[in-house]
């Protein structure tokens, strides 16, 4: 077995497992192109980067073992890795505890690794209300939204843990489309605000986030708790 | 250093010199005289001051102040002022071969560009003081008493050793104090406000507000007699036998008042708020828990501690409530820092989860908890930027009357690692007698503030040192003779690399030379304490400006071999070398490494020693942090952590937000400044030295993502 | 395999005079104040707290400490055996004077 897709290591998170602390592998290759990914040598440059062998990165965390609750699996997009059933049943071999983050594209993927039971906790990205051109527009890719809905549904029908999650910006989502998806989702909806470093499209480098006050009020929609106001002022233009 | 007076009129009548004047704000008057015309002038008092300051006879003093008379009067001269004739003398001693006699009769000063340059411009060798009239008057007192010490105080060797930056002696402007401070409440529970000298006293306070003023009040009062920080014992529990009466909102309203109180007050040393540390238990800590309480008036509740733990618990919660809130623009509090004390009794005390959660919720938002790890059945009081100090037998014997719990340490001397390394070439036997030698003349260094600060504690109530002379129960304030003496060290890390070509993180090789450095270190202080009968011990020296001191002098002596290891931004001199035995900031590392590895150091650094954990922008869960902390506790030897996030404050609108940036999120506006971890405490970044700000851009900042 | 000693302790001298711990090729470090090598060592391990509070110490071959002294007489028992080293039978000498930790 190969395995050479793993482009990258962080032994220690305190981020990427809400109430963990883990180590985060993170696979190449995306079948997404989102103008503001910041993981984007991931996605167009996974070729060019070097892969660190499986068995050297269950090496490098076998002695943290004591100090992680478990590994997250991110990327690019992990579904998308042939090798993915195999990382991850190496790593149930080793007794690790698996968190993966997926874009919901291949439902069929995360059907047969939650029926393994090789996952103890997934957060999947949504990119946008389901709405094609919303989709297509967050994701540079024409998206299959049923596939979209159905790892939604399978997601909310496994017995494991589970977050969706959303990354907003002002260029590309306003305060319905918020409310759209968490009043789809009928749970709350995790928001995170794009934070401009280097992104896919250079061009979104000069891109802000929601100030912090818009944001927060976007958190509060999003947590289920507000009621939508479609003539609130606050609404931003798309 | 030169000598500055203002050449302004005082009136005509008073036209006179002055200098040989008793009082010391005599001394510092500017003497004029009128043109064409010395009268006033008046020789003999130049011998009267060479008979009165110096050794030399009297034969010599006329010939001397008649030397002196013919220059002045060689009519070169249209105003004469009280240093410039002090100078000549000194020229005409210098002359004459009398150097002892000229350092007895030198004047201490500062030269007129450099006031000039100080009053404008800010000093930043320390980022806890503003700028403002009376950090200027801090900084000139500073460099005279810094100058004093060095002539007077220390021997020629140990000075020498310090301006050359083999080694530094800390806080020398303000050498007649001691270092810091540690204590409990109950001396103020006990005997009220009774300082020396003061306007009125007060009884011992019968309510919680005015108990709390106390402990300010007495606070400042202390750091007007201590260089460092002002440590308070198990502060939520000495509180808690006045807290019975408080509902929950009135303890958290305590709680807030307690920590605007500390971060507010600007009055300590050059308007600086008082470097204050706050001891905090979640259990009664086991050395207290048959401890009679005292309450209310000075006097016994009939409750032992142990009774009050829930008490104390409230007290604790709301504080970090307060912590968590931030002040009214959402910032962290710089001061007081809270230590929470993490002990095997902590996880069988009952609420521990979730206070955790609590104190890592604060950790994780606003950064202000410092994790203490006592285990085992040590205990410890912390203090200053990382001080701590382990309670030996009899000072558990003094937990039964926890008023006599004060620790002081008297002095911190820094040992500039990186130097015996050039000095060595490469040589282990070389590197470790040279090692030896720093460390005797710390030693020596120490000797003689000891004897200093004997000299004036033994003028009593009445003395300089009226406050550490008190004897509210029987005995000095201050023991002196319970005081440690600190030894430190800067750049462990630059020391190896210069000795193996590797840093502390890049092997085992590395790390296990560096721990034999550090094992030297511990085991010469110890036979040298037992040879002196004083307590040296070792500390990670915060050395907010030592770090960038020891580098910018080694770049200059040592070039070529302090270009090689030294760190930072040589090119615009943001230069500094790593902190004490720590693993170089810029070095990716995951914390789990870093807090095992340089926890290894920590059992030998008694006098305590910490980790840092560089949050950056990101903002962890509190339970990630809480599972880390336990961790921490469990497998490690660590001494101590703390989480060190980043945020930006608006200057224009007010407003903070987490990471540092170039602008603001809310209003866009670039008037903007950092707040983070400068060494032991949070500050704004734009009052950092060079040094420091060279460290902040390298600090390896725990991933969010690849 | 490292035992960690120092001078004046009972039990260190008992397992020395037992055992022939050069032929079982364990490296001795006795803790002086002159031996900062033994000290670093022992902080390597991470055994300082430890050795304050009793010693001698065995650090096996995988870096796992033993602490407790009779598991570091069977240790010890199993090593000599297995080289063919022989050893001393059983004394019953116990700590006095609190001199078993490192000072």
């Amino acid at each position: 077995m190969r395995c050479n897709n793993i482009k990258g290591l962080i032994e220690c998170s305190f981020v990427d497992w809400p109430g963990m602390v883990c180590g985060v592998m993170f696979l190449g290759g995306c079948n997404f192109r989102c103008p503001y990914c910041h993981n984007h040598p991931l996605v167009l440059e996974t070729d060019s980067l070097p892969a660190l062998p499986l068995g050297k990165v269950l090496e490098r965390l076998a002695p943290l073992k004591k100090w992680l609750n478990g590994v997250c699996i991110s990327g690019g997009e992990p579904t998308f890795d042939p090798e993915l059933g195999t990382i991850l049943t190496r790593l149930k071999e080793k007794g690790w505890k698996v968190k993966l983050d997926t874009n919901g594209s291949r439902p069929f993927v995360l059907k047969k690794l939650l029926a393994k039971r090789l996952i103890d906790m997934i957060a999947m990205d949504i990119k946008a209300p389901l709405d094609e051109k919303k989709y297509i527009r967050c994701t540079g890719r024409r998206v299959d939204l049923e596939n979209i809905r159905q790892s939604i549904r399978i997601i909310r029908e496994s017995e494991i843990p589970h977050e969706f999650r959303m990354t907003v910006l002002p260029r590309y989502h306003n305060k319905n489309d918020v409310a759209e998806l968490t009043a789809y989702l009928a749970e709350p909806l995790k928001l995170q605000n794009f934070n401009p470093r280097t992104t896919l499209d250079p061009r979104m480098a000069i891109e802000e986030g929601f100030s912090p006050e818009i944001f927060s009020d976007l958190q509060l929609l999003a947590s289920g708790a507000a009621h939508n106001d479609s003539n609130d002022k606050m609404l931003i233009a798309s | 250093m030169g000598v500055v007076l203002p050449l302004e009129p005082i009136g005509r009548n008073t036209e006179k010199i002055s200098y040989s004047q008793n009082e010391t704000t005599d001394l510092a008057l500017f003497v004029r005289t009128s043109e064409e015309d010395i009268t006033g002038w008046n020789r003999q008092r130049i011998v009267d001051a060479l008979l009165r300051e110096t050794f030399i006879d009297p034969d010599t003093a006329v010939r001397i102040s008649k030397d002196v008379e013919k220059t002045v009067k060689s009519g070169a001269l249209k105003t004469v002022t009280g240093p410039l004739i002090r100078e000549l003398v000194n020229a005409r001693l210098l002359e004459l071969g009398l150097e002892q006699n000229r350092r007895m009769h030198t004047r201490l000063g500062v030269p007129l560009y450099d006031v000039d340059q100080l009053l404008v411009h800010q000093n930043k060798e320390n980022a806890n003081i503003p700028h403002g009239p009376e950090a200027t008057n801090l900084t000139l007192a500073e460099g005279i008493k810094k100058e004093y010490a060095l002539l007077h105080v220390f021997s020629e060797d140990v000075a020498d050793a310090h301006l050359k930056g083999d080694i530094h002696l800390h806080d020398l402007g303000f050498i007649d104090r001691p270092y810091c401070s540690g204590q409990s409440l109950e001396y103020i529970k006990k005997f009220g406000l009774n300082l020396p000298h003061a306007l009125s006293l007060a009884a011992p306070a019968r309510h919680p507000e005015v108990l709390l003023s106390h402990m300010v009040k007495f606070a400042a009062a202390l750091q007007s007699n201590f260089a460092g920080a002002i440590g308070w014992d198990a502060v939520n529990l000495f509180f808690a036998p006045y807290l019975e009466d408080l509902d929950d909102k009135g303890v958290r309203q305590l709680a807030q008042m307690m920590i605007f109180e500390f971060s507010q007050q600007a009055v300590a040393r050059g308007g600086q708020a008082i470097f204050s540390d706050i001891n905090i238990y979640w259990e009664v800590p086991r050395h207290f828990v048959d401890v009679p309480a005292i309450g209310p008036g000075g006097k016994y509740t009939g409750k032992t501690y142990g009774e009050y733990e829930k008490e104390a618990q409230r007290f604790a919660w709301a504080l970090f409530d307060v912590y968590q809130e931030g002040d009214a623009a959402g910032r962290p509090f710089f001061f007081p820092k809270p230590l929470v004390h993490i002990t095997e009794k902590l996880f069988i005390t009952e609420g521990h989860e979730a206070f955790l959660e609590h104190i890592c919720d604060v950790a994780a938002d606003k950064g202000n908890t410092y994790f203490v790890f006592d285990r085992g059945e040590t205990a410890k009081i912390s203090e200053c930027c990382r001080l701590s100090f382990k309670l030996e037998a009899r000072d558990i014997e003094d937990a039964k009357k926890p008023w006599k719990m004060r620790y002081s340490a008297l002095q911190n001397v820094t040992i500039n690692l990186p130097r015996l390394g050039y000095r060595a070439k490469g040589d282990d036997a070389t590197l470790f007698d040279l090692l030896t030698e720093q460390i005797r003349l710390a030693a020596k260094g120490h000797q003689q503030k000891k004897a200093f600060i004997e000299k004036l504690m033994a003028h009593g109530e009445n003395g300089p040192l009226s406050l550490l002379a008190m004897k509210c129960d029987g005995e000095n304030y201050l023991r002196l003779e319970r005081c440690s003496y600190l030894v430190g060290m800067v750049g462990l890390n630059e020391l190896v690399k210069t000795h193996l070509g590797r840093e502390l993180h890049d092997s085992d090789e590395a790390m296990k030379f560096g721990l034999q450095v550090i094992a030297h270190m511990n085991l010469v202080c110890r036979k040298m304490g037992e040879r002196f009968g004083m307590k040296f011990v070792l500390e990670q020296t915060p050395a907010e400006s030592t770090a960038y001191r020891f580098a910018k002098l080694d770049m200059a002596h040592y070039s070529e071999e302090a270009a090689m290891v030294v760190q930072g931004n040589v090119e615009n001199n943001e230069m500094y070398y790593t902190n004490s035995t720590l693993y170089t900031a810029a070095g990716e590392m995951n914390p789990i490494r870093r807090v095992e590895r340089e926890g290894l150091f920590h059992p030998l650094i008694e006098a305590g020693a910490i980790t840092h954990i560089w949050l950056g922008e990101a903002h962890p869960d509190k339970n990630s942090l809480k599972g880390f902390v336990e961790n921490v506790f469990k497998h490690t030897q660590n001494d101590q952590i703390a989480f060190s996030p980043e945020f930006t404050v608006c200057l224009d609108c007010g407003r903070t937000m987490r990471g540092l940036r170039d602008d603001c999120s809310y209003c866009r506006s670039n008037h903007v400044d950092g707040i983070t971890r400068i060494t032991g405490y949070f500050t704004r970044v734009s009052s950092w030295n060079k040094g420091k700000i060279g460290e902040l851009r390298d600090r390896y900042r725990n991933p969010n993502q690849l | 395999m490292t035992l960690f000693t120092r001078n004046n302790c009972k039990l260190c001298k008992k397992i020395k005079s037992r055992f022939d711990l050069s032929a079982m090729e364990i490296k001795i470090e006795t803790l002086t104040n002159d031996n900062a090598g033994a000290l670093a060592h022992l902080a390597w391990h991470g055994l300082v707290e430890d050795a304050r509070k009793s010693l001698p110490i065995l650090v096996l071959d995988d870096s796992s400490p033993v602490r407790n002294f009779a598991r570091i007489e069977n240790r010890l028992i199993e090593r000599s055996n297995k080289l063919g080293v022989p050893f001393q039978s059983e004394s019953n000498i116990i700590c006095e004077g609190g001199n078993c930790a490192l000072q």
